[in-house]
């Protein structure tokens, strides 16, 4: 539970950032940081539990459905993580203060970097694989704001590093996707158990190569290793916090955990092994070639984490405790020099390699801290990298993968180790040797303390690195519970990795010494290309989305439907083709069948070649009307109504439309109309055909039969089609009336055509017409709501009646009570939504499920028993919606003729 | 036998609409369209049984299928809201609105 809490907590100061930033200015960075201590603290409480093998966490079920839940859980290897976050992040949030600027507005900053720590903390306690996910994409989408935050220059970086996690994240999805239909479960703690059953599935590589690719691209392995550098706009207590000590190592997380299954197979060990070492030299030579700091320890990050990785590919027990705590050790001095690197940027104005000489003189304190975190990188004894450094060493020349492993890798390792030294000692050397080239000052000690602190911890932990062994025994248990993890010391022996690291030590001298000529060599090699190679594919993806695309981009509806046309046409013929069996055609026809069928061709065939548009809105009246006797022979009074009633509305409606178009429809060329008259009647020839071979049943179906039995008595109603709209499937019901309210607003947000025209008055049969009328419609509409349960109608039947009333009254030039659309229709269509909705939720309230109908009964002396149904009221909903739409429907089209008779009249 | 025939004839007029040019002979098109699938879903119910569905009116053995129905009935509520909602472009396209998709950036 203390987890949980935990996590809560983290979430809290997230949201609390803001407001601390608003009330503290840049000083907010100190409460937060007090906070991420107190979380730690908080934490440590469990440590005797998490040393003990005995994992404390919560689990609750989440996606019960999937078998998903929300697990956390805080085991050795979570914790190694955790204090990561919590230290590194408590040392940057106390670094942030000094370091933003005294005025301007520091909450976004704070906010997401809090929220970057929440979310990197729930990535590493996640104890389901889902939930692990949710936080990996969370902690890739802060990192895209954070470098985004750099303004204009951030854009384009931001954007690779978002596309480039992005794309590992959903291979992180594929992954998780695999792993639960092999095993069956999400939960990581039942995964990791089920090794031999991964290990025995046929898709087991490709489990493997999804969680590599996915962590090679947030952990920056070649080729994906140029997002990182060009991060480094962000501002450095992003750069110290997330692309170097935390986020990066989110894919350094997932290699760990998942060694349990994969540690030892070949292929997983060579490909990070390879990819491991290549990252580490073709990074470590990056940096040694960069003068500008910032960016030598970005590569100089790259080339460490591709040490990692190649140490997690060894997967040898001692390999997997080297990379633990080299990851720990990565982190104290990589954000150290961040942080230091921030401050002389700061002082000195300048970044450069170069100009950073002699600071021993002019910035004793800063100088001190800069050459001890600079030798731990480089890995001198007795600092906490050179530890990490022999033992890591120790690893490699472990390597068992193939015959002679150990030396190749182990000499590979020696190479890149040597460049590292190399440039560790030109940051030494730039910090206590050389000449003074300006006259610079010591910052205040706030601003130098969080990296005091952290440089202090590395060269401490190095003679003592005995404190850290608990800890990392314990996660290397939890990797390989089967192995017996190595002690850690500052001292054991004369072995063969201290002559690894003596080789080291001797070439990068060489490489410092010569530094002068290595340089000009360095700088004469090609510059980096993965920036420019990402971006031109990127490019090209567009390019190839816009040709793709552009077929359907014009103005022609006809070209643009055709195809869709065409391939629905083509899927009939081949789903005809596949069903083979040919039609079954029992169905019962009666005479009077074929004489609607008659009737329709005879119509259709006339709006089809109508060219004057009053004669096709008539015609297609008479589809409609000969549709809805269809509907009545087949037994559906409700729908014929209902169509009925449409019918007439939409003759109106296009009678308003129609009064400001061309009388005539624009011309076809023959042409058009052949090829459109040949599609037509392929789709027309596919339908038909579909139809016979689809619906050839003769029994009724089950669902069809338990309405039939179960609407009287369950519902109270006896209109059937009435009880499944609102009784049964309410939530359906719902869901198309907001459809309605969807079409009523996109009617309120078309541009207004503001036109006068010369109106006609009410006339002489008119005018007295709509008094007489539209109370009458009134009444009818109210009758057939209310008869809606037991007989033909419904809220939607009455509610179109309803509407024939105000599209009567704008027909005859009535300045109606319709008004303004947008106010007089908003009322409407929000009461009815916000009326459906409540029926629903007071259903729930009352602990049924979402739009139960609930059913009242009360004794009224006239009528005798009264039943009052909750679906009554929904249905009211739906009248409002359906009523909403149609006011405003009159409103916008057929109002601007009453105002514009007005304006005629006077 | 004809309910397969007029869903054929009424999805041929309204493909033909459909592809014609102006906007209000599309949505004429996009109304045949909408007959002719609600159609097509009540004669997947079966069209032997004919009798309203209305408990207490007869014999529940003669019924149709009230499930398509309800179906229907919906669905030719939300053609209605299509169908305002296309003819108020076609007004409004030909009062030179943009209603149109942008022209391509590239």
């Amino acid at each position: 539970m203390i987890v949980f809490v935990a996590l809560v907590s983290m979430s809290a100061l997230a949201v609390a950032a803001p407001v601390l930033a608003r009330r503290l200015g840049r000083n907010a960075g100190y409460v937060i940081a007090a906070g991420f201590v107190a979380v730690a603290a908080l934490l440590s409480t469990e440590w005797p539990d998490v040393l003990a093998g005995r994992p404390p966490g919560v689990s609750w079920p989440w996606l019960p459905a999937l078998g998903v839940s929300f697990t956390l859980r805080l085991d050795g290897l979570a914790s190694l993580f955790c204090l990561l976050v919590l230290v590194v992040g408590a040392l940057i949030m106390a670094y942030c203060p000094r370091y933003l600027t005294p005025d301007g507005r520091h909450g976004e900053i704070y906010f997401l970097l809090t929220a970057f720590g929440g979310a990197m903390f729930g990535l590493v306690l996640a104890g389901d694989l889902v939930l692990l996910l949710v936080f990996w994409e969370t902690t890739s989408i802060l990192s895209f704001f954070l470098i985004a935050s750099a303004g204009g220059k951030g854009e384009r970086p931001a954007t690779r590093a978002l596309l480039v996690t992005g794309a590992g994240g959903l291979a992180l999805l594929l992954a998780v996707v695999l792993i639960a239909a092999t095993v069956g479960s999400t939960d990581i703690e039942t995964v990791l158990a089920a090794r031999l059953r991964v290990l025995a599935s046929p898709v087991a590589p490709a489990i493997g190569g999804l969680l590599i690719l996915a962590a090679f691209t947030k952990s920056a392995q070649v080729p994906f290793h140029f997002w990182l550098p060009g991060a480094m706009v962000a501002i450095t207590p992003v750069s110290a916090y997330l692309h170097a000590a935390t986020m990066v190592k989110a894919g350094i997380y997932l290699l760990t955990r998942f060694s349990t299954l994969f540690a030892g197979r070949t292929g997983w060990a060579l490909v990070l092994i390879g990819t491991g070492l290549v990252t580490a030299l073709l990074g470590a030579v990056l940096a040694l070639r960069e003068h500008d700091l910032k960016a030598l320890l970005a590569y100089s990050t790259v080339s460490q984490l591709g040490l990692l990785v190649a140490a997690i590919g060894v997967g040898t027990t001692v390999a997997l405790a080297a990379a633990i705590l080299h990851t720990f050790a990565h982190a104290l001095f990589k954000a150290t020099l961040f942080m230091l690197v921030g401050i002389i940027d700061r002082e000195a104005g300048s970044r450069d390699i170069r100009r950073l000489s002699g600071l021993m003189r002019v910035m004793p304190v800063t100088a001190t801290l800069t050459g001890l975190a600079g030798l731990s990188l480089a890995g001198v004894a007795p600092l906490i990298g050179f530890v990490s450094k022999e033992s890591l060493f120790q690893g490699f020349a472990g390597a068992r993968v193939f015959p002679g492993s150990g030396v190749v890798t182990g000499a590979l390792a020696v190479a890149a180790s040597a460049l590292t030294f190399s440039y560790g000692v030109r940051i030494f050397y730039g910090a206590f040797a050389g000449p003074t080239l300006q006259r610079l000052y010591e910052p205040s000690w706030a601003f130098l303390a969080p990296a005091a602190v952290a440089a202090v911890a590395g060269t401490v932990l190095g003679p003592a690195v005995t404190v850290l062994n608990p800890l990392v025994r314990r996660a290397t248990l939890d990797v390989e519970p089967w192995e017996r993890p190595p002690h850690f010391s500052l001292w054991h022996g004369f072995s063969a990795e201290l002559l690894m690291s003596g080789v080291t030590i001797g070439i990068g001298l060489v490489l410092f010494l010569a530094r002068a000529p290595v340089d000009r060599a360095l700088q004469r090699l090609p510059s980096p290309v993965g920036e420019k190679v990402f971006d031109s594919i990127h490019q090209a993806l567009i390019r190839l989305g816009n040709v793709v695309g552009r077929p359907d981009r014009r103005d022609s509806v006809a070209a643009f439907l055709a195809r869709p046309v065409a391939g629905v046409v083509l899927l009939g013929a081949a789903g005809l083709v596949l069903l083979g069996a040919p039609p079954d055609l029992r169905v019962a026809d009666g005479p009077a069948d074929r004489v609607v069928l008659a009737l329709l061709t005879a119509s259709v065939i006339g709006v089809a070649a109508a060219r004057s548009a009053l004669a096709a809105v008539a015609l297609l009246g008479a589809v409609g009307l000969v549709v809805t006797v269809w509907f009545l022979l087949a037994g559906g009074p409700d729908v014929a109504l209902t169509l009925l009633l449409v019918e007439i509305l939409t003759a109106m409606i296009a009678a308003f439309v129609l009064r400001d178009l061309p009388r005539r429809f624009p011309r076809t060329t023959r042409r058009v109309r052949l090829a459109a008259g040949v599609a037509a009647a392929l789709a027309g020839l596919a339908a038909a055909t579909g139809t016979a071979a689809l619906t050839g049943r003769g029994e009724p179906s089950a669902a069809g039969e338990f309405f039939l039995r179960a609407a009287e008595p369950r519902t109270g109603g006896r209109n059937v089609v009435n009880t499944i709209l609102v009784d049964f499937r309410g939530l359906d019901t719902l869901g198309e009336t907001s459809v309605l309210a969807a079409a009523a607003l996109g009617l309120l947000l078309l541009p207004g055509v503001a036109r006068a025209r010369a109106g006609l008055g009410p006339g002489p049969v008119l005018g007295p017409a709509r008094r007489l009328f539209v109370p009458v419609i009134g009444v009818l509409s109210a009758y057939l709501f209310l008869r809606g349960h037991n007989e033909p109608g419904g809220g939607f039947a009455a509610a179109l009646v309803g509407g024939i009333a105000i599209a009567f009254g704008a027909l005859v030039g009535h300045r109606s009570r319709v008004g303004p659309p947008r106010s007089r229709a908003m009322p409407f269509l929000s009461a009815g939504l916000l009326l459906c909705s409540a029926v629903g939720l007071f259903a729930m309230a009352l602990g049924g499920p979402f739009l139960t109908p609930l059913t009242a009964t009360f004794t009224v002396p006239p009528f005798g028993a009264v039943g009052l149904s909750s679906s009554l009221l929904f249905d009211l909903g739906v009248y409002l919606l359906v009523f909403g739409l149609l006011v405003t429907a009159v409103g916008r089209l057929g109002g601007e003729m009453s105002v514009a008779s007005e304006v005629s009249a006077r | 036998m004809t309910a397969a025939v007029a869903v054929g004839v009424l999805v041929a007029g309204g493909v033909y609409l459909v592809l014609c040019p102006g906007l209000v002979r599309v949505t004429f098109g996009f109304v045949l369209l909408g007959h002719a699938v609600n159609i097509l879903l009540v004669t997947s119910g079966g069209l032997t049984r004919r009798a309203a569905p209305l408990a207490g009116s007869g014999d529940p053995a003669q019924m149709a299928d009230p499930l398509p129905q309800a179906f229907v009935l919906t669905a030719i509520v939300i053609t209605f809201g299509i169908t305002v909602y296309l003819l108020a472009l076609a007004g409004a396209e030909h009062h030179g609105e943009p209603t149109g998709p942008e022209e391509p950036s590239s």
